[in-house]
């Protein structure tokens, strides 16, 4: 692990605490595991911003978490000692009971930490360029996902406008999937309306999604034979190289290529100019 | 090819006060004279240059991060439809890229100086700014809570650390150096600050803020880089932090400097609730110095989304206000935060700093010297500016306003007192040719022949806010972007960079260290220059930068 002006042996300058429903491989490169009854993170991050603030909370109410008050407060005690705290959560804090709510806690009590010493929580995304796309999506639209364009103007609702929601509901009559194999992961019915309606794929690898595709594009994958930019779940931007050639055009290409195929098509959109203070 | 005839033209930057000329424009520029092309008849109209901002924030990290943070400000706000010229997006605290071109367009702006960007996000930046149109772009990069830099200056190293910054300046593809909170962001790593000049920096024993000020001046100036150090100063937005301000300013004496938005650092009395205006005694001081210019940083009554480098700050706002915030640290080289903020004319508080901003734009005597900024968004967003051109140009105005602010605020405040009414010819310095010269940019803000064909065309209007939010025409290097408030082209803008020499034995002296100490490859660290859109390198010159 890196070493540091501050923390000099690295690792060993370091404690890593993992919590989780099960004891996962991860628990052995920890120095301490809390394994917290499924479905109780948010009960276990309200009972620690409790504790934290001095509150009274019953030894019943932190059982149900399936942990100890003093195991709790032995975390206490070594959070408020750290230097620096930092929180990772994924999708078991966010996509389980709870969901969001979890997250509020957990980046809450990150936020009151800062009481006691340095704190901040970070979301580890997933794989390939996650954060990049909602990096992206930010600063053109405002929103990070679940974005409808289909006012002319960006409209946010997740639970409405996420692509499951959208599928679920058969709201699109086309679908255009890039670097991403939701005939894999998505629930049943959102499968079968891709199934019914042109789909077109962009992916290196011949996916389940393809399968169901009407067209299916292959192209040369980014970081490995085409050029680009990722961005770090820290969003740190790192420039991808290609080190392989590729018979096969980026994903950058085939969707300029469309573009300018579409260009050409008769314009449906509106002449009318915008007034640019028009509201008050 | 263009014409434009008639029109009443104010050019502070050649001397040209409400003088009736005639204006030609080729290839993007001005020209003495042409017989071809559009004519507009521009008779009983008001011509200015193309506004410049010094110091705004509206693209990068910092700035996604407040749009990531305010979805129920996007929703109430203005929307941009697409259509064939225009790319859709949302106005709003915290505009998204496109419509930021477009807003700034739309009220007569066409150079932004975005002022802080930290170097390992610098290549975000830049893809940024590549996605606001119309607009020509600067950035500075910060460098005053830097680690490299910071423990090469304990070490005495200057000399070396002056040629560390250059290659930063260069490896960002930035265009100056911004110094917020020196060595306060440094402590905030820790959860420390540095208020005072000399305070303790956590985690060094020799340097203190007001070394590292003044070190990066002189390196600055030494570089000969156009734009000098732009400085966020410590102990921002605390009662009686005028004395760390002009403690600042005595020991930049002798090296140039911009003060950026002088407003949050010009309170006097002891705590929130003696808090007062201390803007006539800075003033007066910054009056008599002119090694110096500065921004405004005027606060304007409403909504926004505050966002700064100064982390330890956005801490204390978070606990003042118990609102959103957020925070980031950058690694070795500096932090954020972000906070969204009301300011109402019924908070004590905010009503001295809303008459701070102005007082600071009446009594600095100089407009050359003292520019029109929000330090967007904090003070405000920058599609108000119009409002404030209003303040500055109607005392009655002003008086209508302080009549709403609540009765405490008599005798923490001076701007009862100030009758000063700006002319058209001061705004068009302050607003355009005085920061386009701060910047060291002597095509913009400029209406001589060979100058960058830049410029504005306003209705005569009485409603002054209404004049200078909905200009006639907007032109960017000759071509109309902005018609009667239609929005007719969006072009792309240029980036200005700067590449100060070093020595070349740097990157060998750089890399280990960078690879003991940074978690990313050094080959990777410098943004290339193929990232850069139109990208303009301009001179430094090190024998004329103090002139």
């Amino acid at each position: 692990m890196q070493k540091s002006k501050f923390l000099p042996r690295g690792r060993k300058d370091r404690t890593v605490v993992l919590v989780d429903i099960r004891e996962t491989k991860s628990a052995k490169a920890a120095d301490l595991f809390l394994q917290v009854r499924p479905g109780k993170d948010f009960e276990m991050l309200t009972i620690l911003r409790a504790m934290i603030k001095g509150e009274h909370v019953t030894d019943d109410q932190v059982a149900e978490t399936g942990l100890t008050t003093d195991v709790l407060q032995d975390l206490i005690e070594r959070m408020k000692k750290a230097k620096f705290g930092v929180m990772f959560f994924g999708m078991g804090l966010s996509m389980t009971r709870g969901k969001h709510m979890n997250a509020a806690a957990l980046l809450t009590l990150a936020a009151e930490m800062n009481a006691f010493t340095k704190f901040v929580a970070m979301p580890m995304r997933g794989h390939g360029n996650v954060t990049g796309a909602d990096v992206i999506m930010r600063w053109q639209t405002g929103y990070p996902f679940g974005i409808s364009f289909n006012r002319g103007y960006p409209r946010y609702n997740p639970g409405e406008f996420s692509t499951v929601d959208i599928l679920v509901r058969g709201d699109t009559d086309c679908a255009f999937i890039i670097g991403a194999d939701p005939g894999a992961t998505m629930p049943r019915p959102a499968i079968e309306h891709l199934a019914k309606v042109p789909t077109i794929v962009l992916d290196p690898h011949v996916t389940h999604t393809s399968r169901l595709s009407r067209v299916h594009i292959t192209t040369a994958p980014a970081g490995i034979a085409a050029p680009g930019t990722g961005y770090r779940m820290d969003e740190v931007p790192m420039p991808l190289r290609p080190a392989l050639n590729s018979p096969y055009p980026s994903d950058e290409e085939v969707i300029r290529r469309i573009k300018e195929a579409i260009a050409e098509k008769p314009d449906w959109m509106t002449d009318q100019p915008q007034m640019i203070f028009s509201q008050v | 090819m263009l014409r434009i005839i008639g029109g009443t033209v104010y050019d502070p930057a050649n001397g040209i006060n409400g003088e009736v000329k005639d204006l030609y424009v080729a290839d993007g520029r001005f020209v003495s004279k042409t017989e071809e092309g559009q004519t507009i008849d521009a008779t009983g109209m008001v011509i200015f240059p193309g506004g410049v901002d010094v110091h705004t924030h509206v693209a990068g990290g910092s700035i996604n991060f407040a749009r990531a943070m305010t979805p129920e400000d996007h929703r109430r706000t203005q929307a941009f439809i697409r259509t064939k010229t225009r790319r859709s997006g949302l106005g709003g605290m915290a505009p998204t890229t496109f419509a930021t071109g477009y807003l700034y367009a739309g009220m007569g702006w066409t150079t932004v100086n975005e002022a802080a960007v930290p170097v390992l996000s610098a290549r975000h930046t830049h893809e940024e700014l590549r996605d606001i149109p119309i607009l020509d772009k600067s950035s500075l990069v910060l460098m005053a809570n830097n680690e490299i830099i910071l423990d090469l200056l304990e070490d005495g190293e200057d000399e070396r650390a002056k040629h560390i910054l250059a290659w930063h300046i260069w490896a960002a593809k930035s265009y100056g150096v911004k110094a917020v909170n020196p060595g306060g962001v440094a402590s905030w790593k820790w959860g420390k600050d540095a208020k005072h000049l000399s305070s303790k920096i956590e985690g060094y024993d020799h340097i203190t803020p007001g070394v590292i000020i003044n070190k990066l001046a002189k390196m600055v100036d030494s570089l000969g880089i156009p734009h000098p150090l732009h400085l966020h100063c410590n102990n921002l937005g605390a009662p009686g932090n005028v004395e760390t301000t002009l403690e600042t300013m005595r020991h930049l004496e002798g090296s140039r400097a911009h003060f950026a938005h002088l407003q949050y650092h010009a309170y006097g009395g002891d705590d929130w609730g003696t808090m007062k205006s201390e803007a006539a005694q800075l003033a007066e001081y910054f009056n008599a110095h002119p090694n110096m210019t500065t921004d405004a940083g005027a606060v304007l009554f409403g909504d926004t989304v505050t966002i700064t480098a100064d982390g330890p700050w956005q801490h204390l706002l978070y606990k003042l206000t118990g609102r959103k915030w957020g925070n980031l640290d950058v690694e070795n080289e500096t932090g954020c935060g972000i906070v969204p903020y009301t300011y109402r004319p019924s908070n004590l508080v905010n009503a001295v700093q809303w008459a701070v901003g102005l007082e600071l734009l009446l009594l600095i005597n100089d407009p050359w010297r003292v520019f029109l900024s929000t330090d967007h968004p904090n003070g405000a967003c920058f599609w108000r500016y119009p409002e404030i051109i209003q303040l500055l140009m109607c005392a009655d105005f002003r008086n209508d306003c302080m009549a709403k602010l609540p009765p405490e605020i008599k005798n923490r405040i001076t701007l009862p007192e100030i009758n000063r009414e700006y002319t058209l010819y001061e705004i068009a310095t302050i607003t355009s040719a005085g920061p386009a010269k701060a910047l060291g940019l002597p095509h913009k803000g400029n209406l001589g022949i060979g100058k960058d064909a830049d410029f504005v065309i306003y209705h005569h209007d009485k409603d002054i806010a209404r004049m200078f939010g909905h200009p006639r025409y907007v032109f960017k290097g000759g071509e109309i972007v902005i018609d009667d408030g239609e929005i007719r082209e969006a072009p792309q803008g240029r980036e200005y960079l700067i590449k100060p020499s070093y020595d070349p034995n740097t990157d060998d002296f750089l890399k280990p260290l960078f690879e003991d100490r940074y978690c990313m490859s050094f080959e990777n660290y410098p943004v290339e220059m193929e990232r850069i859109e139109h990208a303009q390198i301009q001179n430094c010159d090190a024998t004329d930068a103090t002139n």
